[in-house]
């Protein structure tokens, strides 16, 4: 397994010398590149490679560093290795290339992430509104969008009982009462 | 003469679609020549409410993603916040997992059943096996308390450990399903409606399978033999023994042949757990949940359910509740992109038995 | 029984006698609008079997008696659930079906479903849970058999009188109204 994972860093380095890879422990391996190459490398580890199956595309938000994160993670059936693909693009106006062309089904995926993150993909084809129907707010997944105070303000909620008692201190009052005799070989 | 093709809308609400999802087909005639699927009427946003709760509290939101199957969604988490935290499971609680993972597994094939041949008009087989199916959900009420949501595997283990006499109504129970499983086989396979109606239709061949990135029983059924429980094996599967059957053709009868065959094998596996379970304790204890901080790192990790390979990906920043939890069902791969491809040059009446024969699970598609 | 029938009262055998047929065969519209459809098929088959009841599936709006919401509901769900309520024919009931059609339930937070039902749709029985157990969806039944029975199960006329309140608060939450302002 280990040569394995020596012999990719070492074909991945001479085709993308600007990559780095990290190794982990088990089977996964990463490597960080910048969003240009993605199309290639993406082709290279399908093609030539073996690297068949796409497992998962997924977009994290780093509010605090201004980013999003794009990982991308193929599976082989003979190496039996999960490699994970990072890149990072820009918040403010995101633009990634479409890998459509290499697997079909990342045409779902980028819909979604053009929907819920306001990812432009370029090229890429298919309805505009994928899950949301009407939806005139900013992209819903990103974290400067407050989901609760959007729901209390847009639909109606039921009131509280009047006589609601407070559950923390209901407990703490229950737990000092004296334990009846029945009820001994229950308790904790 | 050629006919103009006219737009039907197989909508949300219809008796021979497997939940609550679109469909909007061009036809021509008889046959279709374009189909559009059109999600979104049971987005909940849950990795949205994920980010608000804590560890612990965003486990009870796991097991509503997918309601005919809801363990293997609760085992990946627990599984991957054991993997980000280094926390070690008891041996006991690994066999005690994997039973469980199993009768889910053959609760949720006789589910399909009763689906897949209604959609072909034979209604005595909902009737029998979805009857069937309530020995197994009586099972899981006497361990965890629910029929439908259990919330029973947790990071560190699993909630308590099994009641006194369990292991003989289990396998009482399998008894009787193995004896049930030969007479379902008389009704069905051996009927010469049921083949002649799914002999040849909704074709998957190889070099689809692998654009789409097509998992489970309908890539089985192309005849690749791909399986995440030998592939990248997790729990205690690597010291079981079962096989993975495969069947060539790529229409809704060999998947059916395959499912048919890996309920004989969940069988098998469930008394091998039974012989060799260990004792032992079943929870490694977590700290208080409102002040449980997990260390920065994220996992990715797989499981099979009987659908296909579910992927969990989570990432943790060092606070008490998670920074991105995306899980990706099998349905997400098969009801979008592969069926708009499959449906085309296929009839109108048999859209709904290729539905159930991908595995189309509305809720796991939009979360 | 004919003094009975010569009496001042004969408008009310006639009614007794209808809500008494009426209310052994109440057909379930086939829509599962949320999670709650999966107890649905156990309630219909061998062991908990509803057909005892009279009750059993219906294809179309229009052949239907009660619409079951099965859980929550998202607003892309809830403009087509108002079409297919509108379309179905008197007398018509709801049955609101598991905990996150009473308050919202484990989604309080979420910004695509509704919260309380009763607001958009006129409700007549609450069943509580989540998941509802079969034996508790027949006990739901039974007491709206038991409403129907004493003909307090008037849902649709409610629905009809108040109808400007219903729309209003409906267009509140749907953005674009293409629905007619009268009702069908």
């Amino acid at each position: 397994m280990e040569k394995i994972k020596a012999n990719l860093i070492e074909h991945v380095k001479s085709s993308f010398p600007e990559a780095s890879a990290t190794n982990h422990d088990g089977n996964r391996l990463d490597f960080t590149v910048k969003k240009e190459c993605i199309p290639s490398i993406l082709t290279n580890f399908k093609d030539i490679l073996g690297y068949i199956h796409l497992s998962h595309i997924t977009c994290v938000d780093w509010l605090e560093e201004g980013e999003f994160e794009m990982i991308y993670i193929v599976w082989s059936p003979e190496d039996k290795i999960k490699i994970f693909v990072r890149t990072r693009v820009e918040r403010d106006n995101p633009v990634m290339p479409n890998i459509d062309m290499i697997w079909r089904q990342a045409n779902t995926y980028e819909r979604e992430f053009r929907e819920m993150y306001g990812i432009q993909f370029t090229g890429l084809v298919g309805a505009e509104e994928f899950i949301l129907e009407d939806w005139d707010g900013p992209p819903p997944m990103r974290r400067d969008f407050d989901t609760e105070k959007y729901a209390e303000e847009t639909f109606f909620h039921r009131p509280g009982r009047e006589d609601a008692l407070d559950v923390r201190e209901e407990i703490i009052k229950r737990s000092l009462e004296e334990i009846p005799d029945y009820a001994k070989k229950y308790s904790r | 003469m050629r006919e103009k093709a006219t737009t039907l809308y197989l909508g949300p609400q219809h008796p021979g679609i497997t939940g609550n999802m679109m469909i909007r087909l061009k036809v021509e005639g008889d046959t279709i020549v374009g189909a559009q699927t059109e999600v979104g009427y049971l987005h909940r946003a849950f990795e949205k409410l994920q980010e608000k709760r804590n560890w612990l509290q965003s486990f009870t939101l796991m097991c509503r993603y997918c309601v005919p199957e809801t363990d293997p969604m609760e085992e990946s988490y627990a599984r991957a916040v054991e993997e980000i935290e280094g926390r070690e499971v008891p041996i006991r609680a690994k066999y005690i997992r994997v039973m469980v993972l199993e009768l889910a597994r053959l609760a949720s094939f006789m589910l399909w059943y009763g689906g897949q041949n209604g959609s072909l008009g034979l209604y005595t087989m909902g009737q029998w096996s979805v009857g069937d199916r309530n020995y197994i959900l009586d099972l899981f009420e006497e361990l965890t308390g629910g029929r439908v949501y259990h919330m029973y595997i947790w990071p560190g283990g699993v909630r308590r450990d099994l009641p006194k006499g369990f292991e003989q109504k289990v396998l009482k129970t399998m008894d009787y399903l193995e004896k049930r499983l030969g007479d379902y086989d008389d009704l069905m396979f051996d009927n010469a409606i049921f083949k002649k109606r799914t002999q040849g239709v909704g074709l998957v061949d190889k070099a689809t399978a692998i654009e789409h990135g097509v998992v489970g029983a309908v890539l089985r059924g192309c005849g690749i033999k791909s399986d995440i429980r030998i592939d990248d094996p997790y729990e205690v599967y690597d010291k079981l023994d079962f096989e993975v059957p495969t069947a060539e053709g790529g229409d809704i009868w060999a998947r059916a042949l395959v499912r048919r065959q890996e309920a004989r094998q969940s069988i098998r596996i469930i008394r091998q757990v039974i012989a060799d379970m260990p004792g032992g304790s079943v929870y490694n204890k977590v700290p208080n949940p409102q002040k449980w901080i997990l260390p920065k790192g994220d996992a990715y990790v797989r499981t099979e359910s009987v659908r296909g390979e579910i992927g969990l990906y989570l990432v943790s920043d060092g606070g008490n509740m998670p920074r991105r939890v995306h899980l990706r069902g099998a349905a997400y791969v098969h009801a979008v992109s592969l069926l708009e491809d499959v449906l085309v040059g296929e009839n109108v009446a048999d859209v709904s038995a290729i539905m159930n024969s991908l595995g189309t699970c509305p809720p796991e598609i939009e979360r | 029984m004919i003094k009975m029938i010569n009496d001042k009262n004969s408008q009310k055998i006639v009614d007794i006698i209808q809500n008494w047929s009426r209310k052994h065969s109440i057909w379930v519209l086939a829509y599962g609008t949320g999670c709650g459809a999966i107890e649905i098929p156990p309630t219909m088959t061998s062991r908990y079997d509803a057909e005892r009841m009279g009750v059993r599936g219906a294809a179309t709006p229009r052949q239907a008696d009660v619409l079951l919401i099965t859980g929550y509901l998202t607003t892309k769900t809830l403009k087509r659930v108002l079409r297919v309520y509108e379309q179905m024919q008197d007398p018509k009931y709801v049955i609101g079906f598991g905990s996150c059609t009473i308050n919202g339930g484990m989604y309080y937070d979420s910004y695509n479903t509704i919260k309380v039902l009763d607001k958009y749709l006129p409700v007549d029985v609450y069943i509580n849970g989540c998941m509802p157990r079969p034996e508790a969806v027949l006990a739901g039944f039974g007491k709206l058999q038991e409403l129907i029975g004493e003909g307090k199960a008037n849902g649709a006329t409610k629905y009809k009188e108040n109808l400007e309140w219903y729309r209003a608060n409906q267009k509140k939450v749907i953005p674009t109204w293409k629905r007619p302002e009268y009702n069908w």
